[in-house]
């Protein structure tokens, strides 16, 4: 499904990936583990095509695609989700509004018919109580005045939306609670374990790891792939810190 | 004809940002005929409607109601204002009354045209008038309100003229516990003026004139509004929301005057500028003049280009970046707009301002 093959990008004229291959089939989870500043979220924005984030060598290749070569939206339409570490807040657009908009342009795109206002009210209202997020919270502005929690409960909602293929998730465990973290654990289960999709996490602790066990574990360090291994890996890392696996 | 030496020059400070060229330019211009219908103009709304075309009462199109049909001349030391005199027209409403959903549309073919008007609410009447301003030309308006003890008006004005120029030039004074809005949406291609100064001079009035003014090419509008409180526990919002595309200018001048004596006031300003554009420019000017000490001023003025972080979110879940812009820019002037009371108004401001987004950007 996703094939990165020696992927270099930088940051500002500084080098960050420096030569990353990675093949991600249908129906596996893989976790990204490793130290702060390693170049995770920066593979997560270089994959979902953010300025700044300038791709400088190698290939992506995404259910058949030349990634790299496609716009944002249209990755986005192609079945690519990007959960955010920080999830931005957009006063006056409600997350009705942003999500029906989200999904009918991925629709138009895939030349399928957009959804009504009342079917997408139905869908969007399944998620939301999947996800224990109050119904209240979808007419309120995207991700405004929302906790930490409420903000990655509201990612996994537009990913049930949405209903990618691939899902990239950069540090959705970071700033959760017990019960945030158990409850964002079963959404990414429920929604994207499936044999026709497959789940990216991003991850600096293994906490995550508890609720959604990963077929595979990589290390990465200074811009690469340094270490792949299964679950166990994961503990390891835990254990013994990055330097030791590394 | 105007004459060059009638109209204020850029040394004034209040008018160091006018274009009174395009204003000229506007007034100079041959009449032009765009085929537009007067009742396109008109809302889908019960209630009075009165047609102006190039400053003349167009009763064929029109069903005035209440509202009166008169020459004169209004005094004010306006410079712009002063010379809307003529025919125009009149609301006088007694004790309790009320008259909602009046609509009064200016339809311009080129050249100039002045309409004065005045609408004087006794106590706790209630009114509502939305403006249109529509076709060529230039348009000079003055509009002079009384509000007497408890009466409510709310004003609409949306200036949707593709060229020539709109200048509005608004004097009220505002009773006790009287409540004037005044929401204004600069959506067309004119260039424009809008001039405000408002006067509370009863206990606990409120005042209120904001909008949101959308330029794009080389065109400059631009709003200046004074709000005097001369009574205690008077209440004034000042809300305006500038976007310019292109290498267009948006300038937003607004003034709070608290009198000595007027305790408790609680007077707001929020000025915001969006540049879409590295070649446009929002002028923004917040001033404050307070001769007492009991008073409540809260001001704020930004100018900045649309969240980049923002952007990328809404194109990341597959939102096309020109439609990311347009969402988030309508997100931008919602709450200007958002203040006018009726649905339907709101709802039709909405999509003048959609329009101009989907075609602007």
């Amino acid at each position: 499904m996703l094939d990165i093959q020696d992927l270099r990008a930088e940051i500002a004229g500084k080098e960050i990936l420096k030569g990353l291959s990675l093949r991600v089939n249908a129906g596996e989870v893989h976790a990204i583990m490793g130290p702060n500043g390693a170049g995770k979220s920066t593979l997560g924005y270089v994959l979902g095509g953010r300025p700044g984030y300038t791709p400088t060598g190698g290939s992506v290749t995404f259910a058949g695609a030349d990634l790299l070569e496609m716009d944002p939206h249209a990755r986005a339409a192609a079945g690519l989700f990007l959960g955010f570490q920080y999830p931005v807040e957009i006063p006056g657009i409600s997350n009705v509004q942003f999500l029906r908009e989200a999904l009918n342009s991925q629709r138009r795109a895939r030349g399928e018919a957009p959804l009504s206002g009342g079917e997408f009210l139905k869908l969007a209202r399944a998620q939301a109580d999947a996800l224990g997020m109050d119904q209240e919270m979808l007419k309120r502005p995207v991700n405004v005045g929302f906790s930490g929690g409420e903000k990655k409960r509201n990612e996994m909602v537009q990913m049930g939306i949405l209903g990618p293929k691939l899902a990239i998730l950069d540090e959705t465990d970071s700033g959760l609670d017990i019960d945030a973290l158990k409850a964002v654990g079963e959404g990414i289960n429920r929604i994207m374990r499936a044999p026709d999709k497959a789940v990216l996490l991003i991850t600096h602790y293994q906490r995550l790891l508890d609720y959604v066990q990963p077929d595979f574990v990589h290390v990465l360090d200074a811009g690469r792939i340094t270490r792949t291994g299964g679950p166990e890996l994961a503990h390891q890392l835990e254990r013994e810190g990055y330097g030791v696996a590394a | 004809m105007i004459s060059t030496h009638q109209l204020p020059t850029p040394r004034l400070e209040e008018w160091r940002w006018a274009d009174m060229g395009a204003l000229r330019a506007a007034a100079d211009a041959e009449p032009r005929d765009f085929g537009i219908k007067p009742a396109d103009l008109f809302l889908d709304m019960e209630g009075p409607r009165l047609l102006f075309v190039d400053g003349m009462f167009e009763p064929a199109h029109s069903r005035p109601g209440p509202v009166t049909i008169a020459r004169f001349a209004p005094e004010t030391p306006h410079p712009l204002g002063s010379m809307a005199e003529g025919e125009g027209w009149a609301l006088t409403l007694d004790t309790g009354a009320a008259v909602t959903g009046i609509q009064i549309v200016h339809l311009g073919s080129g050249g100039e045209s002045h309409v004065p008007a005045r609408i004087m609410l006794a106590e706790d009447a209630v009114a509502s008038v939305v403006e249109t301003y529509a076709g060529s030309g230039w348009a000079n308006r003055i509009t002079q309100m009384t509000l007497a003890h408890g009466a409510r008006l709310m004003r609409s004005v949306r200036l949707l003229q593709p060229d020539g120029f709109v200048s509005i030039r608004d004097e009220a004074e505002i009773g006790e516990a009287a409540s004037l809005v005044s929401v204004f949406l600069g959506a067309g291609g004119m260039g424009s003026r809008i001039d405000g100064a408002l006067t509370l001079i009863g206990k606990g009035g409120f005042a209120e004139m904001g909008g949101a003014l959308l330029t794009s090419g080389t065109q400059k509008q631009e709003a200046a509004v004074s709000v005097r409180h001369e009574a205690i526990e008077g209440t004034s919002r000042q809300l305006w929301r500038a976007v310019a595309a292109n290498r267009s200018v948006v300038s937003l001048a607004a003034r709070v005057e608290v009198a000595r004596g007027a305790q408790q006031t609680d007077g707001g300003q929020s000025l915001r500028g969006l540049l879409l554009d590295r070649g446009a420019t929002v002028n923004l000017k917040p001033e404050l003049e307070i001769f007492a000490d009991d008073v409540k001023c809260a001001h704020g003025a930004t100018v900045g280009e649309l969240d980049r972080g923002a952007l990328f979110y809404l194109q990341s879940r597959g939102v096309p970046e020109a439609r990311a812009k347009a969402l988030l820019t309508r997100a931008f002037v919602a709450d200007a707009v958002s203040r006018i009371g009726e649905e339907a108004v709101r709802a039709a401001f909405e999509a003048d301002a959609e329009r101009w987004l989907e075609k602007g950007l």
